[in-house]
């Protein structure tokens, strides 16, 4: 059976890894231009504050690793959706589904090798994205931010096996390629979407300073800010956002006693830097558990099916 | 013919409807509240005298519609894979084309009618999703002038409607020209995405040759409405550019890219301003500035005027448009000399 998958599978295998292969050869090339670019700003400055408006990184190589936030929904709808979808739609299921091997055991085997490439996949483009940004992160601190926690770390590797699993659902429930290619995309980008704009923030509690409202604060490493601005002792958040009023009184113009006997305070509510790590793996977590759902009701609707 | 096209294609033509009308819908409630906040920002700081920050306080919209109005930029893609692909690919693998090539009509009607259909719906697509994003994006594009940035100008005004029949004839091309839909998918995919890519970073900022204005070292470098900055950095005597440290701790005069580094400045200037790296008092600043003034030393931003948006959005149109019909005449070419 595994034999059989690597025979229906060797020319996209081979054509994934030619693909990645390219990925790589620009990633690194231009990851090593940005490191010795950066190693040679080391020796004056250390933060975007202290070396003025330098920037790193070419815009090839930064175009290269936006587009990676795409690789899983590729894999999802070009290997995932026509797993059972084009068995189906060529009627090979009827021969397949003939033989000796169970239907589980021959979506076992074919779903688990192609959920398996996903991951390796995903990982190997994670991994190579996580090393070139490795300067910017030291030097922007943005790797928490949305789209930048995206694309490093474990996250790319839940974002992959779950674009597969959902393809492989929608072409078993859809039973024809195009529809499931459509469902997966729309998927995958409406889940992501939901996930990274209103769940995401609310991972693990977050954390609020308090400052004089006439002095700035930005949290130390790279946090990722939730929101910021002035509150007075009840809690109540002033309007106009870094520049706020009271009253149609700029805040600049306040005596600060007055400011101190109201109990007019800034605010920044922010992640912690030492969030990123259990944020990844929250985040990968979520995923993976869709992706087991995905599959169990793929199973559930093979193993009740006619063929 | 055009009935049997209606026939095949009203399921995918009804959710497409549906979909256009639900982005239409989030964008049009959205876009409404956009503009009051726009308006009442405006209203705002036109009584405090802070309109000229506002670019860098106020934020517009929301960040999930924000979002998905920049995922516009698939859009094409997505029409080229789910409708172009198939077109021809799917009749091969299906055997129909067996039928449908052996019926009194000739398969170059037969081609021209669904292509035509098709093209002529990926652009009234195209130009739906841009109309709405190009009105959203109004008050932004006020805000922010940056309607001409690479990747705005990408979703906005008529170039996504040069992209989407781009994308369906590069579609409709690649399932003839291989046989297969999956395959030609992909090749549709990374074909898009790559012409799009080679284009907008090579070719785009020489459409029309930039313009290049100086500045002398006292004045803010920049133009007027919403050009598009090509490059920007300091001359000295020739208009030879000065070579500028990365990174410097000392003190800098002008604006460009955190300024000009008083390090790099001609030697007299130098001792004028005494070396140090504390902040020049206001006369031995002035005196630095006109001895780099005397060594005609200027700041300079390259650039494609705001006035120019119209004829780049029509030049990038034209040139999807030329492609999108040579993709179309290889596919002719190949169909007609194919057998069923």
């Amino acid at each position: 059976m595994t034999w059989l998958v690597w025979r229906l599978y060797r020319s996209q295998t081979a054509i994934a890894a030619l693909l990645l292969a390219a990925f790589a050869t620009a990633l690194i090339v231009t990851g090593l231009q940005m490191a010795s670019h950066w190693h040679s700003l080391l020796a004056t400055c250390t933060n975007s504050s202290a070396c003025g408006t330098v920037s790193l990184g070419s815009t090839v190589g930064h175009d290269l690793v936006v587009l990676s936030l795409a690789a899983p929904v590729i894999l999802g709808f070009l290997w995932g959706a026509p797993l059972v979808a084009h068995e189906l739609e060529t009627g090979t299921v009827n021969f397949v589904w003939a033989q000796s091997i169970s239907k589980a055991r021959w979506l076992t085997v074919k779903a688990g090798w192609l959920l398996l490439a996903a991951a390796i996949w995903g990982g190997a483009i994670a991994a190579l994205v996580t090393w070139w940004s490795g300067p910017r992160n030291a030097f922007y601190s943005n790797q928490f931010q949305p789209n930048y926690f995206d694309q490093q770390g474990i996250v790319p590797i839940g974002y992959a096996v779950f674009a597969t699993a959902l393809g492989i659902a929608a072409g078993t429930v859809c039973r024809r390629t195009l529809v499931a290619i459509a469902v997966t995309i729309g998927g995958f980008i409406g889940t992501r979407l939901l996930i990274s704009q209103f769940l995401r923030d609310h991972y693990m509690a977050a954390v609020t300073a308090y400052y004089n409202p006439l002095s700035s604060y930005s949290p130390p490493g790279s946090a990722w800010v939730l929101s910021t601005g002035v509150v007075d002792r009840y809690g109540h958040v002033f309007s106009g956002g870094s520049a706020p009023e009271v009253n149609g009184v700029p805040i600049t113009a306040i005596p600060a006693s007055c400011m101190q006997a109201s109990g007019i305070r800034g605010f920044t509510t922010y992640q912690p830097a030492y969030h990123y790590w259990p944020f990844q793996g929250i985040e990968t977590g979520i995923y993976l558990a869709l992706a087991a759902i995905l599959l169990a009701v793929t199973f559930f609707v093979v193993r009740y099916r006619d063929a | 013919m055009s009935w049997l096209i209606w026939r095949l294609y009203r399921a995918q033509a009804a959710i497409t409807a549906l979909l256009l009308a639900a982005f239409a819908a989030l964008l049009l409630v959205t876009g409404v509240q956009v503009a009051a906040q726009w308006h009442s920002a405006l209203v705002t700081c036109t009584q405090t005298h802070t309109c000229g920050n506002l670019s860098s306080t106020l934020f517009l919209g929301s960040h999930a519609v924000g979002f998905l109005v920049i995922m516009t930029l698939g859009v094409p893609a997505i029409l080229g894979m789910l409708c172009g692909a198939p077109l021809v690919a799917h009749e091969f693998e299906t055997g129909t084309s067996q039928f449908a090539w052996t019926q009194s009509i000739t398969r170059r009607r037969w081609l021209a009618v669904k292509a035509g259909w098709l093209l002529l719906a990926a652009a009234a697509v195209g130009a739906v999703v841009s109309g709405l994003v190009t009105w959203w994006s109004g008050p932004n594009n006020a805000l922010q002038a940056n309607a001409f940035s690479p990747g705005r100008f990408d979703i906005m005004g008529i170039a996504p409607v040069g992209y989407a029949v781009f994308a369906m004839a590069l579609g409709i091309t690649a399932g003839a020209l291989v046989r297969r839909t999956l395959p030609a998918v992909g090749i549709t995919l990374a074909g898009f995405i790559v012409v799009r890519f080679v284009i907008f970073s090579w070719l785009r900022p020489h459409f029309i040759s930039a313009v290049t204005t100086y500045f002398p070292l006292n004045r803010a470098v920049t133009v007027a409405g919403s050009f598009w900055q090509l490059a920007a950095g300091y001359v000295g005597a020739g208009d030879r550019p000065i070579s500028i440290p990365q990174s410097t701790t000392g003190t800098v005069l002008g604006t460009v890219g955190g300024g000009i580094p008083v390090s790099s400045l001609p030697a007299p200037c130098q001792a004028l301003a005494g070396g140090g790296n504390t902040p020049l008092s206001p006369a031995v600043n002035d005196a630095v500035l006109s001895c780099a003034q005397a060594h005609h030393i200027r700041a300079y931003l390259t650039y494609q005027p705001a006035g120019r948006y119209w004829a780049f959005q029509g030049i990038e149109t034209g040139i999807f448009v030329l492609l999108a019909a040579a993709l179309i005449a290889v596919t002719f070419a190949v169909l007609s000399r194919r057998d069923a």
